[in-house]
C-alpha cells in the first residue's frame, strides 16, 4: 500500500517535471536556445506565489497570478536582452542565461531574504482525503489534477491549433517561416514567455509542497535536464514519459533508501546515457 | 605587441609574473593562494572550452573530489602530500574518463546538460556517503604540508608552495596544447567531422582532454582543501562548476593564460565587492550578460585591444571568430 502511496507522490511529482521540462523542451525547439535561467523562471514564480498569499491573497488568484507574472517578465527580458544574444554561439547563450539566473536569485535574497518560507496548502485542500486503505494530502492530488488539465491543454495547444503548427514549424525551420511571412520575432518571444511561465506555474505549484528558498532554482535546472536528456529535446510525449519516470521513480526510492533518492535520479541517467545514448525518444 | 601576445612563451612569462606580483599588490596570502588555485582550474577548464570546444559544467566534479581525496589520504591514510598529490591526480583522471566517456556520447546542449547532471551526482554522492566526506560539515582538519619538518602554517610560505605547483602545471598544460595532441584538439575544436574524416579517433581525444583537465582540477581542489584545511561539501557543487567556468569565460578563449587572470578578476572583484555588497553576484549576473552581448573575447580581447591601440596597428582579434555551430 505505501507503494501504491509513493507512486502516486511520484505522479504528482513528475507531473511537476513533465511542466518544467517541457518549457525548456518548446523554447530550445523554436529557438535553439538552452536557457539556463529556467531554473530561476521556476524559483520566481514559486516566490512570486508565497509573497501574494502571505499578502493575503487568495492562492487560486496566486497561482495564475504568478505563472502569468513569470510568462510576462520572461517574454520582455526576451525581447529586450536574450533576442541579441542568438546569433551567438552556444557559450554566449548560457552565459547570457546563466548571468540572467544570478541576477534573478540575488534579487530574490535582496528581497525576500535568504533563508526561504514555508507557504501553507490553500484553504479548502489542506486536508487529507482517505482512498481505501490509506490516507493522502488533498493538495496533492489536486497537483495531480490540475497538471493533467494543463498537460492536456498544452498538447491541444501545441498539436491542434494554429499557433501550434506555427511553433512546430518554426522548429523545422525557423528561415522558411520568416520567408513564408511569419513574424518569428514575435513567435519566438511569445513562446519564451510560454514555456517560462511553465517553469512559473510549476514552482508556484510545487511552492506549498517543498517551500520557498533562493537555492531552489539549481535543483530544478539539474533535474529539468535529466528529464530532457532522457526524454529528448523538442519532444513533448518524451517529456511527460520522462517527468513521470524520474518523479516516481524518485519517489519509490524515498522509502527504500531517503538519503539516496535523489542521487538515484543521476544514477538512473547515467545507466540510461550507457544503454540509450539518444534517450528514450530522442531522434538526433 | 599584438603578435608578442600569441606566443606561449610571453603567456608563461605572464604566468610568472604574476606569481611575483601577487604579494606585492595583496595584503591576503590566502587570496594570493586562491587566485593561483582557482587560475589553474581555471586553465584546465579552457583546455575543454577554448581548445575542444568542450563546455564542461562538471568541472567542480573534479575540483571537489581533489578535495575530499587528498583530505582523506591526508587524514585517513597519513600519506605525506608528495605522495597524495600524484594520487589525486590519478583519481581525478579516472573520474574524468567517466564523466567524459559518458558526457560525450551526446553532443551540443546535450552535452552541456549531461556535465551539469554529472555534476549533480557527484554533489549527492558526496552528501550522501557522509561518514566518508563529512556531508554538510566538509572534511576537517586537512592538514597544510610540511617541509623541512614544518608545516608551511603561514599563508605566505604556503603561497611559494601554491606558486610552485602552479608554474609547473601551468607549463604542463601549455606543453600539452602546444603538442600535436593539442593540435588536433584545435582541429577537433574547429570542424569535428573533418578531424574524423581525416581519421583521427575524435573520441579519444576528447576522453584523453577530459582526464588532463580532470588530473589538473582535482590537484587544484586539493591544493584549496589544504589551503583552507577544509574539503567542504561546497567545492563539489553546482556553484563551484559554475565559477570555474564563468572564470574560463571572462578570461577569454584565447589562452590559457587568459584563464588565469580571469580567475584574478573574479577572485579580486569578489573580495572588494563582496566586502561593500553582500549581494555583488548581481553585479557578476549583469556582467556576465554584458560580455555575452559585447565582449566576446573576454578581458584577453581587452589586453589585445589595449596592445592594439598602444602600437596603432589594427587588433587581429577585434573580429569575433565565434560562430554559432
Amino acid at each position: 500500500m505505501t507503494y501504491l502511496f509513493q507512486i502516486l507522490n511520484g505522479i504528482g511529482l513528475g507531473m511537476l517535471y513533465f511542466l518544467l521540462a517541457v518549457g525548456l523542451s518548446v523554447i530550445f525547439g523554436l529557438l535553439q536556445f538552452v536557457n539556463f535561467a529556467h531554473g530561476a523562471f521556476y524559483m520566481l514564480g514559486a516566490y512570486l506565489a508565497y509573497a501574494m498569499v502571505e499578502r493575503g491573497v487568495s492562492f487560486w488568484l496566486a497561482l495564475p497570478l504568478a505563472g502569468l507574472a513569470v510568462a510576462v517578465l520572461a517574454a520582455v527580458t526576451e525581447a529586450v536582452l536574450l533576442r541579441r544574444v542568438y546569433k551567438q554561439a552556444h557559450t554566449f547563450h548560457i552565459l547570457a542565461t546563466v548571468g540572467l539566473a544570478l541576477v534573478v536569485q540575488e534579487i530574490v535574497i535582496i528581497v525576500w531574504g535568504p533563508i526561504g518560507g514555508n507557504l501553507a496548502p490553500p484553504e479548502g485542500l489542506s486536508g487529507i482525503v482517505i482512498l481505501g486503505d490509506f490516507v493522502y494530502p488533498e493538495y496533492r492530488l489536486f497537483v495531480i489534477a490540475f497538471t493533467a488539465v494543463l498537460a492536456g491543454a498544452l498538447w491541444w495547444l501545441l498539436e491542434g491549433t494554429r499557433l501550434g503548427a506555427i511553433v512546430r514549424a518554426g522548429s523545422e525551420s525557423a528561415e522558411d517561416m520568416a520567408l513564408l511571412g511569419y513574424d518569428t520575432r514575435r513567435i519566438n518571444t511569445a513562446v519564451f514567455g510560454l514555456g517560462a511561465g511553465l517553469a512559473g506555474l510549476a514552482g508556484a505549484l510545487a511552492a506549498p509542497i517543498r517551500g520557498v528558498d533562493p537555492f531552489m532554482s539549481v535543483e530544478a535546472l539539474s533535474v529539468a535536464f535529466v528529464v530532457v536528456v532522457i526524454g529528448g529535446m523538442g519532444s513533448y510525449a518524451g517529456a511527460l514519459a520522462a517527468g513521470l519516470a524520474v518523479g516516481i521513480a524518485q519517489s519509490l526510492m524515498a522509502t527504500l533508501w531517503p538519503e539516496g533518492a535523489r542521487l538515484m535520479i543521476y544514477l538512473g541517467m547515467a545507466a540510461i546515457i550507457v544503454m540509450m545514448p539518444r534517450g528514450l525518444f530522442g531522434r538526433a | 605587441m599584438t603578435r608578442l601576445l600569441e606566443r606561449p612563451l610571453v603567456h608563461f612569462a605572464l604566468a610568472a609574473i604574476t606569481v611575483l606580483v601577487l604579494p606585492l599588490v595583496l595584503r591576503s596570502g590566502t587570496l594570493a593562494s586562491e587566485i593561483l588555485i582557482y587560475g589553474l582550474a581555471a586553465a584546465a577548464c579552457n583546455l575543454l572550452l577554448g581548445y575542444t570546444g568542450l563546455l564542461s559544467f562538471g568541472q567542480g566534479i573534479f575540483f571537489g573530489l581533489g578535495s575530499y581525496v587528498s583530505g582523506l589520504l591526508l587524514l585517513r591514510a597519513g600519506w605525506p602530500a608528495p605522495v597524495m598529490l600524484p594520487a589525486v591526480a590519478l583519481v581525478g583522471a579516472a573520474t574524468a574518463t567517466a564523466v567524459g566517456w559518458l558526457s560525450i556520447r551526446r553532443q551540443g546542449v546535450y552535452f552541456v546538460m549531461l556535465t551539469l547532471a554529472f555534476s549533480q551526482l557527484f554533489y549527492f554522492l558526496a552528501y550522501t556517503f557522509s561518514d566518508l566526506t563529512g556531508g554538510d560539515n566538509g572534511l576537517l582538519n586537512v592538514p597544510r604540508p610540511r617541509l623541512g619538518g614544518r608545516a608551511l602554517a603561514d599563508p605566505w610560505s604556503y603561497y611559494a608552495y601554491v606558486a610552485v605547483l602552479f608554474l609547473a602545471l601551468f607549463a604542463v598544460l601549455q606543453r600539452v596544447a602546444l603538442s600535436t595532441f593539442g593540435r588536433t584538439l584545435l582541429a577537433i575544436r574547429d570542424n569535428e567531422a573533418r578531424a574524423s574524416a581525416i581519421g583521427f579517433p575524435v573520441r579519444a581525444f576528447k576522453v584523453a582532454a577530459f582526464a588532463i583537465s580532470g588530473a589538473v582540477t582535482a590537484l587544484a581542489g586539493a591544493l584549496h582543501a589544504m589551503l583552507i584545511g577544509v574539503a567542504p561539501l561546497s567545492n563539489i557543487e553546482y556553484h563551484t562548476s559554475e565559477t570555474l567556468l564563468i572564470m574560463t569565460i571572462i578570461g577569454g578563449g584565447a589562452n590559457l593564460f587568459a584563464s588565469v587572470l580571469g580567475a584574478a578578476f573574479y577572485l579580486v572583484a569578489g573580495d572588494l565587492l563582496s566586502a561593500i555588497w553582500p549581494r555583488w553576484l548581481l553585479l557578476l549576473g549583469a556582467l556576465l550578460i554584458a560580455i555575452a552581448l559585447f565582449m566576446q573575447r573576454g578581458l584577453w580581447g581587452l589586453v589585445e585591444r589595449a596592445a592594439a591601440l598602444v602600437t596603432r596597428a589594427p587588433a587581429e582579434g577585434a573580429v569575433p571568430e565565434e560562430s554559432r555551430p
